[in-house]
Parts: structure tokens; sequence; C-alpha cells
């Protein structure tokens, strides 16, 4: 009982913490290569602990992240959706992958949900984004093992409470 | 083997569900995007969702700003000293220039009343400091901390030293949202200097840059003409700087010819910006009262009430006895 309350805890502080850095100023020369937190914390625990693996769940968390960066409504959230429905359905295969292997994959999801948002801001005519637009998927990349490592630490710390 | 058609089935069935689930998501979020896109359909949802927004918001700001004053307090004294005297000199220097403007204004005042022309509305400003959080960059928005409680509403101008950043959006209770002239959503009426040519300028969806699309083809403009507001509309005044003239295309079988403007304002790269407070534009500017002496329209429609009063309701009231039609002409 009191363990996943505590599971909770760690699922609502990821998160938090994901929506924080999406927000927190960066000098402008970083800004552009701001990973997408919020795609990489969710796919972390609908990967690993088949938590927040509901499309509605990514669709709730996408429209937060619109509300917060005043984005268009809803963008976030058809991303996030598309994320969740593809790892939904590789997700078994994609668990049993060496990190690299799965670091691949999800730099695979990122592009993926860029060339989704590119369609959108192509459709609203907001300008052709520069090459600094494709980053993020490498610096998730880059950035993957160590959140993973960073959230299993995390998970097996509140598993076991010494 | 009826048990693996029935298991075969039930796998088609979950992944035709999650199909289904996944296309009642996206619709959901497009027609989301559309509402958001083509109106204010949407605007309630934003505004209720200001509540919850405000907070994060200020709290990321937070440890910046104690980042700042932290970095602030360590500066060395001769870092400070050698600032405060060039922030001194800078102040003599615009004082001397701004008793110039006084007695400008004082001038210009006269004038307006040998003329007989309407009053430039006065307006007042407030500083803002923009809170540290960075928004979509497609968005085109900044988030100022001042808000309900300021006395910010929806519509107040707001500007920089060099010109015009954009106008508030949304207001929260002690923060609003301040949408951007680079916005392609937004459309401002600007008048090009020497000419005084009127258009109307858009976002272009680039910061620093706006698009003039509807000039006519024999149009005079040069590039690094300057551009100001020209307050029709009423929401900026007039004379407020918005930018330089880039370049002007003409492109044959077009019906128009566009250009572009460099804005002058830094936009997101400032720390502070100015909210402008009843900055109502006069409503009739130079050329149209003139115009309106010569039609001899009534400044205002309770002028013959209190004909014996001032002198320019008399003229007014004289010259609508001159031609009695144009009193008329509401009524048919």
């Amino acid at each position: 009982m009191s363990a996943t309350r505590e599971g909770y805890r760690g699922l609502i502080a990821s998160l938090v913490l994901a929506y924080l850095l999406t927000l927190m100023p960066l000098p402008v020369w970083l800004d552009p290569a701001r990973p997408y937190w919020v795609a990489l914390v969710l796919i972390y625990w609908h990967l690993e602990a088949d938590r927040l693996r509901h499309l509605g769940h990514a669709f709730a968390l996408g429209i937060l992240l619109d509300i917060l960066t005043g984005s268009l409504l809803g963008r976030n959230a058809l991303g996030l959706v598309i994320i969740n429905f593809l790892l939904a359905r590789f997700r078994s295969r994609i668990r049993f992958f060496p990190a690299w292997q799965q670091a691949l994959v999800i730099g695979a999801l990122l592009f993926n949900d860029r060339i989704v948002q590119l369609w959108i801001i192509g459709l609203l005519d907001r300008g052709w984004p520069s090459w600094s637009w494709w980053l993020p998927p490498l610096i998730g990349i880059m950035l993957w093992p160590w959140l993973f490592l960073a959230l299993d630490a995390m998970r097996s710390r509140q598993r076991k409470p010494t | 083997m009826a048990n693996s058609v029935s298991l075969e089935a039930g796998a088609l069935r979950g992944v035709a569900a999650g199909t289904a689930r996944l296309m009642f998501y996206s619709l959901l979020a497009i027609v989301l995007m559309t509402l958001d896109f083509r109106g204010a359909y949407v605007q309630r949802i934003q505004a209720a969702a200001g509540g919850l927004v405000e907070p994060v918001l200020l709290l990321i700001d937070w440890p910046v700003v104690g980042l700042r004053s932290l970095s602030s307090l360590l500066e060395s004294q001769a870092d400070m000293s050698r600032q405060q005297a060039e922030l001194e000199r800078e102040l003599i220097e615009l004082r001397a220039g701004l008793s110039v403007v006084d007695d400008l204004a004082l001038e210009n005042a006269r004038l307006r009343d040998l003329l007989a022309t309407t009053e430039r509305l006065e307006y007042s400003m407030m500083t803002a400091e923009l809170a540290a959080v960075d928004l979509d960059p497609f968005a085109h928005r900044i988030i100022v901390k001042r808000g309900r409680n300021d006395g910010v509403e929806v519509g107040m101008p707001v500007i920089d030293a060099r010109g015009v950043v954009g106008q508030i959006e949304q207001v929260y209770q002690y923060s609003a949202r301040v949408i951007l002239l680079s916005d392609p959503d937004h459309a401002l009426p600007v008048q090009i200097l020497p000419e005084g040519e009127r258009t109307i300028a858009y976002g272009s969806g680039a910061l620093d840059r706006l698009r003039l699309t509807d000039l006519p083809m024999n149009t005079t403009l040069v590039s690094d003409q300057l551009v100001v507001t020209s307050g029709l509309g009423g929401q900026f005044p007039p004379g407020l700087t918005v930018g330089r003239l880039a370049q002007i295309t003409r492109l044959p079988g077009q019906a128009f010819a566009t250009a572009e403007i460099r804005t002058t304002a830094a936009m997101t790269r400032n720390r502070h910006v100015l909210i402008l407070i009843e900055a109502e534009a006069a409503l009739v500017d130079d050329a149209l009262s003139g115009m309106a002496d010569q039609l001899s329209i009534e400044p205002s429609p309770s002028a013959e009430d209190q004909a014996d009063g001032s002198e320019t309701a008399v003229d007014s009231s004289e010259a609508a006895l001159d031609e009695p039609s144009a009193d008329q002409e509401p009524t048919p």
C-alpha cells in the first residue's frame, strides 16, 4: 500500500521536474538544444514501469505542457499520444535491448515526433525552423542512458527504504 | 483450432482498439488545435488555466531571481561604482535632452490649441520585469511580472526603450502574458514616416521581422525609412517606433508590393519592458480632423447644446447652419 504511494511520489516528482526543466530559462545559444524532457520521462515510466501507458495519460500531459508553454493547444498532446502509441506497440521488444540500442530507438521516436510537430508548424505558417530544430532528439539520445540510470536509482531506493 | 482463432481475433481486436484510441485522441488534439488557431473558442480554457499556470511560472522565476541577486551581491565594488558613474552621466545627458523635449511639448500644445484639434491623450508607463521563463519559441509570447493587482488590463501596449514589443494578451493575478508583434496572428496599424503612408504590419513568425503585404505597386517607399505606429484602431498611441523598412519587393503579376520591417525592439532579449496605461490613442488625428473641419462634421454630437460655451462649439454650429444636410445624414 505504502509502496504504491511512494511510487506515485516518484512519478509525480519526476514529471514536475520535467516540466520545470522545460520552462527553465536557458542562455539563448543553449535554448534550441533543450531536450524534450516530458517525453523522455513519459517514455521511461511507460517502458520500464508500465505506467502512464494509456494514450489518455499522454494526452493530459501534453495539454498541460501546451498550456504551460503557451504553444498551440494540442500540439504537444498529439506528439505525446503518438509516442505513447508507438511505444505500446513495440514496448515488449525495446525493453530488452541494450542501453545504447534503446537510446537509438528512443531517438527515432523523438525524431518522428519532431516531424509531426514540423508538419503542424508548417500548416500554421509560423516560419521554417532552422537546423537546430533537429538538435533535441540528438540530445535526447545522449541523455537517455543517464536519465534511465537516475530514475532507476530513484525507484529502487523507494522500493526498499533504508 | 477454435481457441487459436479466437486468440488471434482477440489480438486483432486489441490492435484495432489501440488504433481507434489513437485516432480518437489525435482527432481530439487536431480539433483543439484548429479551434485554438481559428479563434477564441479555447480562450476560456486558457483563462481558467491561468490559475494553474501562474504559480508554476513564478516558482521557476524565483530561484533565477535569487541567483541574479546573489551574483549582484558578489559583484566587485569597483565594477559597481564604475556602473554608477556611467549611469549618472547618462542621466545627465538624458535630462538635458528632456528639457528641450519639454519645451517642444509646450509649443506643440499651444499650436494644437490654435488649430483647435483634439488633445493627444496622456498616458503613463509602468515598468515590468520579464519572468525568467522560456516559453515555446514558436508561440511568440513573453510573461511579465505585473498583473491584475497592478492594474494591467488586456490590450495595453507594451514597449521597450527602442520600440513597440507587443500588447497584453492575458492577465493573471501577479503576472501577464504579452503577445509579440512578430506573432503571425498580430496586426499593427503603422505609418511610414517621411511620406506618412499608412498600412498594416503583420507578424512574420520571425522574431525580428514584420511583413507589409498590401502596399500599392507604385509606392514611393525606400528601404531604411522609419516605421511608427499610426494610432488608428485605438489600441496603440500614435508615434511609437516600430522599426525600419528592410526591403521592398514588387513581384510582377501581383496586385500589391510587399515589404519587410526590421523591428527595433529587443523583443525577448529584454530584462524590463514598459506597459502603457490609459494609452487610448486619439481617435481623430490631425489629417482626419482637418478633413472634418472642411466637411463641417461636428466634433461631438452635443456641441449644439453647449453652443454658448466654447468658441469651437460656436464655430461648428455656424458651420452646421451653412450646411444643414450634414446634420441630417444619419437619419434618412
